[in-house]
């Protein structure tokens, strides 16, 4: 397929010449570019923990973009990945604080579940109001992040508070040692194993199931969807609950794994960023593996920069929103030379 | 012969191409075409679907760079692909899909897609108007200035296609399948305007598909078989109907054989479709109904013969279950279907072949072979694994669509690659599939060429000798007299007439116009 091979090759020029306008502004600001370039490569792959750093890092991303891959399918833009994250994330931190006497695995398991729920009903809000009175969920979406994020504000810094906590942020208390799935560094065979089947399962469900395909046709063209008897909001609204449940299932490992508590306003870009790997994924699932990989080796390097060189750690964020931007601009202008800007909006 | 003409331009064809050659993966849409088009006539062009009818206009018009050969018009070479340099020399089109904006005001639509000179950026209302009141002189006067483009009937909306191609004083015209979506009436009224348009010296190339029209209109045709120039430009006078159609057809043709739709068992003895006063909203472009009463037979076509706007979309729409019933009930093969989802009347063996192709019948960015495979999403599971194979898909869907003779280069191509005709093809082979018990077909034979239009009709009365229930809705009334066993006409909404073989076109024509009751 060269239209596949091409929109492969665009991308990653594109994410070229983001890291060429990065040096260039980088130089310009007085950087030693070499330096900052090396520290990149350092932080994301050989420096001591470097990998697995990236790796750690890849894991949100990864089952936030599959949920905006999901989302995309179907022809919706759910970009609410990050209040979903942590409105599952805190639901597993209450679970878990509230049954602390109980048998780990059980414990771990009902606590992964509501984080699942709750992801899913944070999505599944705008979901309802998209197909049925036709909202736009870009906007829905955005909002409910925000509130996910005064969730997590409220609960860590009020009622889950680690009142013998130092600190300057608000934080919650650790959970057990016992209920953590993964040590500090954040990646365990459990994770993989876990992250990898959600892989799988996304995959078949996209590729090789009669409801991957209806969500591809909904995706395409609603109108015709429904002449074929598509339920077209049944289609939405599950389409909205998984996207939800994967960002709450991240939201939970976050939890479980690596951070054994909640911060006020932790990993704030991940279901953002998560958007952009779906993007440069080309909305494929095999492709959304390899850029979470990308992107995660690229958070990685950003913790570890400023230990090599007085850069900023602000500044590579700079790389992440300049392949956000480029990326975004070339998915609405083939959007827009496709469908013209009046594209049929899915809707019930 | 005498060619009539502007001394200016004497000698001079208005269109010269040579040798062009169009290719789009395995399938040649056009290839060493050469022609000359006398300046000041009506040329026809004519070919079966995919033949490249379409791929030459584009390519004529500078929307489709060739891959080979060269275009003059009107003495000028034209660089390929460069539609600004096409229209300049004096070329304009009309496009097979109509392509004004549907939201728009008439005068807004014109104002931003017609090229005429001397636009201006901001613009009050009435100098808008006063701006294009004498283009739409004919075709309602100024009060269709404001009229929203999707609020107007087809035949206006293709009228106004044409005023927008004119708008710049085009010298030579191009109309992709014109009369397609127009009632006889309209097509006498196209066909009119084409002539006057003729006088004043105009070039006009016409893509047909009926050999009745052709003779009406044209002074010379052309053909294209799979991309090739078999015949022309003839003067029409020169070639019998009989080499003209074999010249379409060509020698190697197979004639299509109807295909072998077996209705579900037990279809014989009942009343497969019927709708109990059955009334609904109007909706933008038409009136609701209002308390139809209608019934199909097993075995049995029943035509619906109306000027359209009349609530034949509302009828289709209530039929599949997209738009709702106020009032009455919708019976499919005697169970109440009335608040039943689509899917549920899907699988309950409706098929359907909506109005509109383009965005009800096909996912135009959809690969073909979901396209065809789209009623096996909803159908009963038959296994356990929720799991399907795509190669499988695949290859039926490829079967099905070589068994109505779809031209496509590979199943993964979107459908929007497809030809006009070929588009028509392939829904038909998604609907009419075994598991057909009842079909509403709105214009089924719309764009479809000669072979293929009588394929469609053995292929409806198979399905009638077979028991299914056909409600054919069209606008075409020799179509719905050859095949119906009833006609019933609607008219704002309601079905105020019906008649039965054999068929009296004025008494038809009449209840149509509402001139009787
Ligand atoms: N963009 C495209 N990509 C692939 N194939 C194409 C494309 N455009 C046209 N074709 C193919 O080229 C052939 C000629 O198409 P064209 O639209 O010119 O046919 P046509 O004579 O206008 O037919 P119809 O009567 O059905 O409108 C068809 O087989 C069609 O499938
Ligand atoms: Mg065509």
């Amino acid at each position: 397929m060269t239209g596949g091979l091409q929109r492969v090759a665009s991308t990653i020029l594109l994410v070229g010449v983001s890291f060429l306008l990065t040096a260039l502004i980088l130089w310009v600001s007085g950087y030693r570019v070499g330096d900052v370039f090396s520290g990149v490569i350092q932080g994301s792959m050989t420096a001591t923990g470097a990998a697995t750093s990236s790796i750690r890092w890849a894991i949100p991303l990864l089952l936030i973009g599959m949920g905006v891959v999901i989302g995309f399918r179907a022809g919706f833009f759910n970009i609410g990945g990050q209040g979903q994250f942590y409105v599952g994330a805190c639901s597993a931190l209450v679970v878990t604080l509230g049954w602390r006497g109980g048998p780990a695995p059980l414990v771990v398991l009902c606590g992964t579940l509501a984080a699942v729920i709750a992801g899913l009903t944070w999505s599944l809000l705008p979901g309802y109001l998209r197909v049925r009175f036709g909202t736009d969920e870009v906007l829905t979406t955005l909002m409910m992040s925000f509130i996910g994020a005064l969730v997590l504000q409220y609960l860590t810094a009020g009622p889950l508070r680690n009142p013998s906590g130092t600190g300057q942020t608000a934080a919650s208390e650790r959970i057990p040692e016992a209920f953590r799935i993964t040590d500090s560094s954040g990646v365990s065979a459990t994770v993989l194993l876990l992250v990898g089947g959600v892989a799988v399962l996304v995959w078949l469900l996209l590729e090789r199931t009669r409801f991957g395909l209806a969500m591809t046709l909904v995706g395409r063209n609603p109108t015709m969807a429904r002449w074929q008897g598509v339920d077209v909001r049944r289609v939405g609204l599950v389409n909205f609950a998984l996207s939800g449940a994967l960002a709450g299932l991240a939201g939970a490992v976050e939890l479980y794994g690596p951070a054994g508590r909640l911060v006020t306003g932790f990993s704030p870009e991940v279901g953002f960023t998560a958007v952009v790997v779906a993007l440069v994924g080309l909305l494929s699932v095999g492709g959304t593996v390899v850029a979470a990989v990308f992107f995660g080796g690229l958070q990685s390097a950003i913790l570890f920069l400023p230990i090599v060189t007085d850069l900023p750690p602000p500044a590579l964020v700079l790389l992440h929103g300049m392949v956000a931007f480029l990326v975004t601009v070339k998915f609405r202008a083939v959007r827009l030379r496709r469908t013209g800007p009046a594209s049929e909006a899915p809707t019930g | 012969m005498t060619v009539p003409s502007s001394p200016a331009s004497a000698g001079v064809p208005a269109v010269r191409c040579r040798s062009l050659g169009v290719s789009f993966g395995s399938v040649r849409a056009l290839h060493r075409v050469s022609l000359d088009l006398a300046p000041g006539r009506i040329h026809a062009l004519v070919g079966q679907n995919g033949a490249g009818k379409t791929t030459l206009a584009k390519v004529l018009g500078g929307l489709q760079a060739p891959d080979t050969g060269d275009v003059h018009i009107a003495g000028r070479e034209i660089p390929p692909g460069d539609v600004r340099a096409a229209r300049a020399a004096g070329l304009a089109m009309v496009h097979q899909h109509f392509s004004l904006p549907p939201s728009f005001t008439v005068a807004e639509a014109l104002e931003l897609t017609a090229a005429r000179p001397g636009g201006r950026p901001l613009y009050r209302r009435n100098e808008l108007h006063r701006r294009w009141r004498d283009d739409v002189a004919e075709i309602g006067g100024e009060a269709v200035l404001s009229t929203r483009i999707r609020d107007l009937p087809v035949e206006t909306r293709q009228s106004l296609e044409i005023v927008r191609a004119m708008a710049a004083d085009a010298r030579i015209l191009m109309l992709d399948e014109p009369t397609a979506l127009l009632t006889p009436a309209a097509i006498d009224a196209l066909f009119e305007r084409l002539r006057r348009l003729r006088e004043d010296g105009v070039t006009i190339l016409v893509v047909l598909h009926k050999l009745r029209e052709v003779a009406a209109v044209a002074d010379t045709v052309s053909v294209l078989r799979d991309g090739e120039l078999v015949l022309g430009p003839n003067e029409m006078s020169e070639v019998s109907q009989g080499r003209l159609s074999d010249a379409i057809v060509g020698p190697a043709s197979q004639a299509d054989r109807a295909v072998g739709v077996e209705a579900a068992p037990g279809a014989e003895q009942q009343t497969l479709l019927e709708l109990a006063r059955v009334s609904s909203r109007a909706s933008a472009f038409e009136p609701g109904l209002g308390g139809i009463d209608l019934s199909v037979e097993a075995g049995e076509i029943v035509g619906i013969a109306g000027v359209e706007g009349n609530g034949q979309r509302s009828l289709v729409s209530v039929i599949a279950g997209l738009n709702a019933v106020t009032e009455g009930s919708v019976l499919l093969g005697g169970t109440d279907v009335t608040r039943a989802p689509p899917a549920r009347r899907r699988r309950r063996g409706l098929r359907l072949v909506p109005f509109d192709r383009n965005s009800e019948g096909i996912s135009r960015r959809a690969p073909l072979w979901l396209n065809q495979s789209a009623l096996r999403l909803i159908g009963r599971r038959r296994r356990r694994l929720p799991l399907i194979s795509l190669r499988q898909y695949k290859r039926q869907a490829a079967t099905e669509m070589d068994q109505w003779r779809v031209r496509y280069d590979a199943v993964t191509q979107p459908a929007e690659s497809l030809s006009g005709g070929n588009v028509q093809r392939l829904i038909l082979s998604r609907e009419l599939a075994p598991g057909l018990q009842v079909l509403v077909a709105a214009q089924p034979t719309r764009g479809l060429d000669f072979s293929a239009t009588s394929f469609v009709r053995r292929s409806l009365r198979g399905l009638r000798d077979a028991g299914a229930g056909v409600l054919l809705v069209s606008s075409d009334l020799d179509e719905l007299f050859e095949l119906s066993d009833r006609v019933l006409v609607i008219y704002g909404g309601r079905i105020v007439a019906g008649f039965e073989a054999p068929y009296e076109r004025r008494a038809v024509g009449d209840a149509m116009t509402g001139a009787r009751r």
